[in-house]
């Protein structure tokens, strides 16, 4: 049969996002594999370096518009490498709390995609009114639902309301009941392990040569998670196990994203006890005036400005819902970043696609790029 | 590992090509070599110490010369090192990584396209983000956020 390429987007259920997957198959087989990504591409590390530190913040919560505080975050610790600057204990632990809220509910809007994607429909308005209940949660202390910019130089921005914990414990208590059921209705349903199991392979060797991480190494029976292995923010006194699986298939990285959802509510608990019994600052008390500028000049005349500017770099990575992310600040002075680099964990798990995808059927491609978790916006940048 | 045991453990590979390995924020160290030894440093950091893992490569233009860096991870030593060098000359290049970690390939066309750091060998160096037939490097200090460049994007594929 003869040969021919096929695009899978821009405009295609299957892409969650603004990107083009092009196959070339014969028949139902694929051959060959290229995403072509770009569609997306705000500028984001060269408009960072015409802004203020904190005005950066601003742009991580659109960098991966699912997990905007876990970005925030990244950059965060970077920024504050970079500029000498210790937060406070409790912003650590606020920062750990938004992370694990986070992780929730950008797994559980993975797993409503994800579903919809394999054919079952109603679990994607299960997914969506559950991560509701988080991004209220979100709404009662950042006062954003998507766009937060929370985070600061030195700590976050204001403290939690009155009553925050045991809103957030009830949300817990709810979320836990709500996981055995997503469970029933994917694991119990043989639609399910008919479209997943055994699809999508990607063995341990090859996650680690083409720099795969997240659910998608953990679920090749790697136990590796930059919350145990570098710990950074709260995460070093808090216990919780790192949730792996052995199938490296699309129903392996299930397994892994359900069980990470409970461990995460596993910490969410440890975190909001801590809260509340430690009342206490949520912002560094001594920072440069120049910080607190609302606006800086634009461009490189800050630069000329003679006032007392640290230099320094500042290096962070973090364990994003979606994998390993980085930050590489460069700081020469002045009130802008010289040069922010960000390593997004879905680039590299993309970039791997024709590893994990040639040999399997144009019906496949669904389920298997599904399981990925795919964030145009953090790719593309 | 320390920088200084690192930077023993280079030395003996390396010679005059390895300029130093300084302490960075809790990293393994932050190694900085001449561009003509990256093959030899890429082989010794996955072979000899363990950094299986390449998680990103990008380039710094200094204005008068451009950077590029590697980040890498080893599961045994569950440490980070920075590998940094310095590109002189009108057409910064260096040798590939992706002979050494695949996953380099992405991550180099990305430097290549936005910082105009051209790697010898590369199987694929082509855009990744921006439109075919671009010509400008954005992340140069020279292109500035507020002119307007002339552009004609063109179609990738007919």
């Amino acid at each position: 049969m003869s040969e021919m390429w096929v695009n899978m987007g821009p405009q295609h259920p299957m892409t969650h996002g603004l990107w083009n997957l092009r196959v070339r198959i014969d028949g139902e087989t694929i051959l060959e594999v290229d995403p072509e990504m770009g569609y997306l591409h705000r500028g984001i590390e060269k408009i960072s370096e015409v802004r203020h530190y904190n005005e950066v913040i601003t742009l991580m919560d659109r960098t991966c518009y699912v997990a905007g505080l876990a970005w925030e975050h990244l950059y965060i610790i970077a920024a504050e490498q970079a500029l000498h600057v210790e937060p406070p204990e409790r912003a650590q632990y606020i920062r750990t709390l938004c992370d694990e809220l986070q992780r929730i509910a950008s797994h559980i809007m993975w797993y409503a995609a994800f579903v919809q994607d394999i054919g079952l429909m109603s679990p994607f308005l299960y997914g969506m009114r559950d991560r509701d209940l988080i991004l209220d949660l979100f709404q009662s202390y950042t006062g954003g639902r998507l766009t937060y910019e929370y985070n600061r130089v030195g700590g976050v921005r204001n403290d939690l309301p009155p009553g925050f914990t045991d809103r957030a414990r009830k949300v817990c208590d709810w979320l836990v009941d709500r996981f055995k059921e997503y469970d029933q209705l994917c694991l119990d349903s043989t639609i399910f392990h008919k479209r997943c199991d055994g699809l999508g392979v990607l063995k341990a060797s090859d996650c680690i040569a083409e720099g795969v991480t997240g659910p998608m190494l953990r679920s090749a029976g790697v136990a590796r998670d930059l919350r145990k292995d570098r710990p950074y923010a709260a995460y070093d006194r808090v216990e919780f196990d790192v949730a792996i699986a052995h199938g490296a298939d699309v129903t392996g990285r299930y397994l892994v994203r359900m069980e990470e959802m409970r461990q995460s509510i596993r910490i969410l608990r440890q975190v909001l006890d801590w809260l509340d019994k430690h009342p206490g600052p949520v912002l560094a008390s001594r920072l440069p005036r120049w910080l607190g500028a609302p606006y800086a000049p634009v461009g490189r005349e800050g630069y000329l400005l003679k006032r007392n500017y640290p230099k320094g770099l500042g290096f962070s990575s973090i364990e994003e819902p979606h994998g390993e992310a980085q930050a590489y600040v460069v700081n020469e002075g002045g009130e802008h970043p010289y040069r922010v680099k960000f390593r997004s964990p879905v680039f590299s798990n993309l970039s791997a696609a024709p590893r994990y995808m040639l040999g399997y059927r144009v019906a496949d491609i669904p389920p298997i790029m599904g399981s990925v978790d795919i964030c145009v916006g953090e790719v593309d940048r | 590992m320390e920088p200084k045991e690192l930077e023993a453990r280079l030395a003996g590979r390396l010679g005059d090509s390895l300029l130093g390995v300084e302490p960075f924020q809790g990293l393994a160290g932050r190694v900085r070599f001449r561009p003509e030894a990256a093959m030899s440093l890429f082989l010794t950091m996955r072979d000899e110490l363990g950094f299986v893992h390449l998680s990103c490569v990008g380039g710094i233009d200094w204005v008068d010369h451009r950077e590029v860096f590697y980040i890498l991870w080893s599961d045994a030593l569950k440490q980070y090192v920075l590998l940094s060098s310095d590109l002189d000359g009108k057409v910064p290049h260096i040798e590939t990584a992706s002979a050494v970690w695949p996953s380099a390939n992405w991550h180099e066309r990305e430097a290549w396209e936005l910082v105009g750091i051209t790697f010898d060998h590369h199987p694929d160096l082509r855009h990744l983000l921006l439109p075919e037939g671009y010509q400008f490097q954005p992340l140069l200090r020279s292109f500035l956020l507020h002119e307007p460049e002339e552009l004609e994007v063109k179609t990738r594929h007919v």
